[in-house]
């Protein structure tokens, strides 16, 4: 008989018959099973078997096992041998998943984000560093424990042969996408970030702080980014509350009586309080606010006094609200979350605030956005979306017609803000005028939430989001049905029915978590309606106002493997475009009908996707022209980036797109040359955008910016300021005759005070 | 003439080159977020970034 085995590890180890006759009565046992004595004398037979093939040779494990499976059949025993095989192939399983698991983590560990792809999957993660890098260890181990213990298996085989994408799968267990934070029901009376209270905002600048811990802690509880939709309404009452404080200043610095500062103060803050409690709009720097202000100064001071004071405290408050804005935009480019190895993907929406309040906040964070960071660097965060309406910012004589200039001027330099258009039909239809919450907001990425199935009466943006969703892979059904429309479309509605159930059955398990999984989110009343529910409760419920969406990407190329033309190729394409949208869509409405679930459809941002598709889809079908032979599938359903098509067309072919996913959209232009040199023309683009039925687009150009000499714009070869070539180093004359390399930082007095102690030295 | 110390660093960095080695950031858009170095997109978002091209120029017209 052998007396070795050799083991996977290509170990070799003594044979040992009582493993063999163990292995076999646990098979057996778990068919109810108990006869040990028979399990050792069918680990007889194994041997014989042994014997006779190998001899004094060492068998494997893989043919130990094979025999085994043999002989328990032949004995008849077929349950057992059932359950053997059952086992082996579990055992396997777990193997693979254990080798692959460590070459991903050794990957991550040893290789640079240049050399990994993985690494690289989202952009604004710093793969290379240490809390990168951890992030990266628990998001890879999380998505195969996920594979191998709690997703259907008939889910992660699609996931994992791209006929589908679930998005966040590391998340998976864990917690829902994002949440569009109503900072100012959020504001009102304080609230807590789980370490500590913190009061009521009482200044601009401690609102805008604020605003930023909000968007920190909320992104800490879910896997999305976060968004603010009224970004000018809830920083408002801040510029109230500093124009009062300036009042008080001024008063202070001019030597008035304490007893009279404190009664002026304290009654106009009384008077604000009184106003918002109440919930009357009130604004105390509109013309009614201004008088009654005035009245009180008046009180111990005369008119032109009074006056005096109120502009020297308006001028203040403006400069505070600068310096917030400007605090707030550093802020959100350099504070961390998850585990400090992510800026918070943040955004804001404003633009409908007509008061003066609401109109210095839209101001100011678009003059700070402008000027950029430190050194002038672009901000990357806030995503900012500027809400264009007709009759509020949108036409000449409108309250805020110029702050949407400003908005473009902006936009023209440094890429934001983006638009989003409350006309548009399927936007208009939720507006409601005086209630900011009706007023459409996105997500920055383009996820949108309005419409509600599951309580009618609150269809609104704030205090909701999205939970999860999940892609389809468009150009694979096209590639498969190529000509065969009956195919595609009885397919495609198979793949929305296994999404359909997938998000259900992901909704069970975030259903499943309490308030106490989400201390912000729910603990602090974020979620819409969660301020009902206690620590221990269930967020089952109140989960419902989120929407559950299905995504796709590649509609272009899907086109041009059904007819071998994509929308921006030909009418007939973009017809059947619109009817292969319109059925995603119509399918996701019925299953909310359904289910009183809010089932969405988005045109997928495909961060990471839309690689993957491609490469597997090219395992399967080749190379094939305009379809699989790029490096990426076309992003949801726009025009292909490589293909020449005007601005015009590219709106006018992509806006019906945005009227069929109501679970979010963008359209991008590409413009060339200097878009500052030419608002006019930009303005005509948004403009356009607007009119064709648009609901959330933004102008793409080149933002470039030397480093050395910090030119910001347009960089082709060679920097236009300093002249140097990309890495290529200059004289430091030459930098200092540009832009003045030394800083000066004494003062006058101090310079000329050091030129008398050493007058030799050139200064 | 006598120069102060630091004079003299200055004189010798003049003739130095500065910026050896530092790129130019290219902040481009992609998937709705903003970018600032090319250097940390995935593949697929590095094609896709070199395939685009523009729907229309604002260059000053005439």
């Amino acid at each position: 008989m052998p007396a070795s085995i050799r083991k996977r590890d290509s170990r070799v180890v003594p044979f040992e018959l009582s493993k063999i006759a163990e292995a076999i009565f646990k098979a057996a046992q778990s068919q109810g099973g108990s006869d040990r004595s028979k399990a050792v004398e069918l680990a007889k037979v194994v041997e014989a078997k042994l014997n006779a093939l190998y001899g004094d040779g060492i068998p494997d494990v893989e043919q130990v096992q094979d025999i085994v499976e043999k002989v328990l059949i032949e004995a008849g025993h077929a349950k057992t041998a059932k359950a053997y095989i059952l086992y082996r192939n579990e055992r396997t399983r777990i193997r693979v998943m254990k080798t692959r698991l460590m070459t991903t983590l050794r990957d991550i560990s040893f290789k640079d984000a240049r050399d990994n792809d993985l690494k690289r999957e989202n952009a604004n993660i710093d793969g290379d560093t240490a809390m990168g890098t951890m992030l990266k260890y628990g998001s890879e181990a999380a998505k195969q424990f996920y594979e191998c213990f709690l997703l259907n298996p008939r889910h992660s085989q699609a996931h994992n042969e791209g006929d589908i994408h679930i998005h966040d799968l590391d998340f998976f267990s864990l917690t829902t996408t994002c949440t569009q934070i109503d900072i100012k029901k959020l504001f009102a009376g304080g609230f807590n970030t789980g370490h500590g209270f913190l009061r009521e905002p009482n200044s601009i600048q401690s609102a805008a702080a604020l605003a930023c811990i909000a968007i920190q802690s909320n992104q800490n509880d879910q896997h999305g980014g976060q968004s603010i939709p009224n970004f000018d309404y809830g920083l408002a009452p801040g510029v109230a509350r500093s124009y009062i404080k300036n009042i008080d200043l001024v008063l202070d610095m001019r030597d008035a009586d304490p007893d009279f500062r404190t009664s002026t103060a304290g009654g106009l803050k009384t008077l604000l309080l009184q106003k918002e409690r109440a919930g009357e709009p009130f604004s105390i720097l509109s013309p009614e606010g201004q008088d009654i202000v005035l009245s009180a100064l008046c009180k111990r001071l005369s008119p032109e006094e009074a006056r005096h004071i109120m502009d020297k405290a308006l001028t203040r408050t403006e400069r505070d609200t600068y310096q917030a804005m400007e605090g707030l935009v550093h802020n959100l480019n350099t504070m961390h979350s998850r585990a400090g190895a992510q800026i918070p993907f943040s955004s804001i929406n404003y633009g409908t605030d007509t008061s003066p309040e609401g109109r210095m906040v839209i101001r100011n964070v678009l003059l700070a956005t402008e000027a950029g960071l430190g050194n002038g660097e672009t901000p990357i965060f806030p995503i900012h979306i500027f809400k264009v309406k007709e009759g509020v910012s949108f036409n000449k004589g409108d309250p805020n017609y110029d702050m949407f200039k400003l908005a473009c001027r902006v936009s023209a330099k440094r890429l934001f803000p983006n638009f989003s258009f409350l006309d548009a039909p399927f936007n208009l239809a939720y507006y409601k005028p005086g209630r900011p919450e009706t007023e459409i907001a996105y997500m920055g990425c383009r996820t949108r939430v309005i419409a509600n199935r599951y309580d009618p009466s609150r269809e609104i943006t704030n205090g909701r989001g999205n939970l999860s969703f999940t892609s389809i892979n468009l150009p694979r059904l096209g590639l498969k049905h190529r000509g065969d429309l009956n195919g595609f479309f009885g397919e495609l509605d198979e793949k929305m029915s296994l999404v359909f159930e997938q998000l259900l059955e992901r909704l069970e398990i975030q259903s499943s978590k309490k308030v106490k999984n989400y201390p912000f989110l729910m603990g602090q009343g974020i979620w819409l309606d969660s301020d009902n529910l206690g620590p221990e409760d269930e967020v089952r419920e109140v989960l419902k106002h989120g929407t559950l969406t299905t995504g796709f990407i590649g509609l272009a190329e899907c086109l041009v493997a059904l007819i071998g033309q994509h929308h921006g190729q030909s009418e007939e394409a973009q017809k059947l475009g619109l009817e292969i949208i319109r059925h995603m869509r119509e399918r996701a409405d019925r299953k909310g009908e359904e289910t009183s679930l809010n089932f969405t459809l988005i045109g997928t941002p495909a961060e990471g996707l839309s690689g993957r598709f491609v490469r597997l889809d090219r395992k399967l079908f080749g190379a094939i022209p305009n379809v699989t032979d790029r490096d990426y599938y076309t992003n949801s359903f726009h025009i292909p980036v490589h293909f020449p098509i005007s601005a015009y067309n590219k709106i006018r072919l992509e806006a019906p797109y945005h009227a069929l996913t109501n679970g979010g959209h963008i359209t991008y232009v590409e413009v060339d040359g200097d878009p500052c040199s030419n608002l006019e023309a930009f303005e005509d683009i948004v403009r356009a955008m607007h009119d064709m039925g648009i609901g959330y687009g933004s102008i793409n150009h080149p933002v470039d910016r030397d480093p050395v000499c910090g030119y910001t714009g347009i960089i082709n070869d060679v920097c236009p300021r300093c002249g140097r070539h990309d890495g290529e180093g200059i004289p430091l004359e030459t930098l200092r005759r540009i832009k003045g390399y030394r800083k000066e930082s004494r003062s006058s007095d101090e310079v000329s005070e050091a030129e008398h102690k050493i007058p030799n030295c050139i200064l | 003439m006598i120069y102060c110390k630091t004079d003299v660093a200055v004189q010798a960095a003049n003739a130095a080159l500065v910026g050896e080695g530092v790129r130019f950031e290219r902040i481009r858009r992609i998937t709705g977020y903003l970018v600032g170095t090319l250097d940390r997109f995935n593949n697929a978002k590095r094609a896709e970034e070199r395939d685009r091209v523009k729907h229309c120029s604002l260059e000053k017209w005439d």
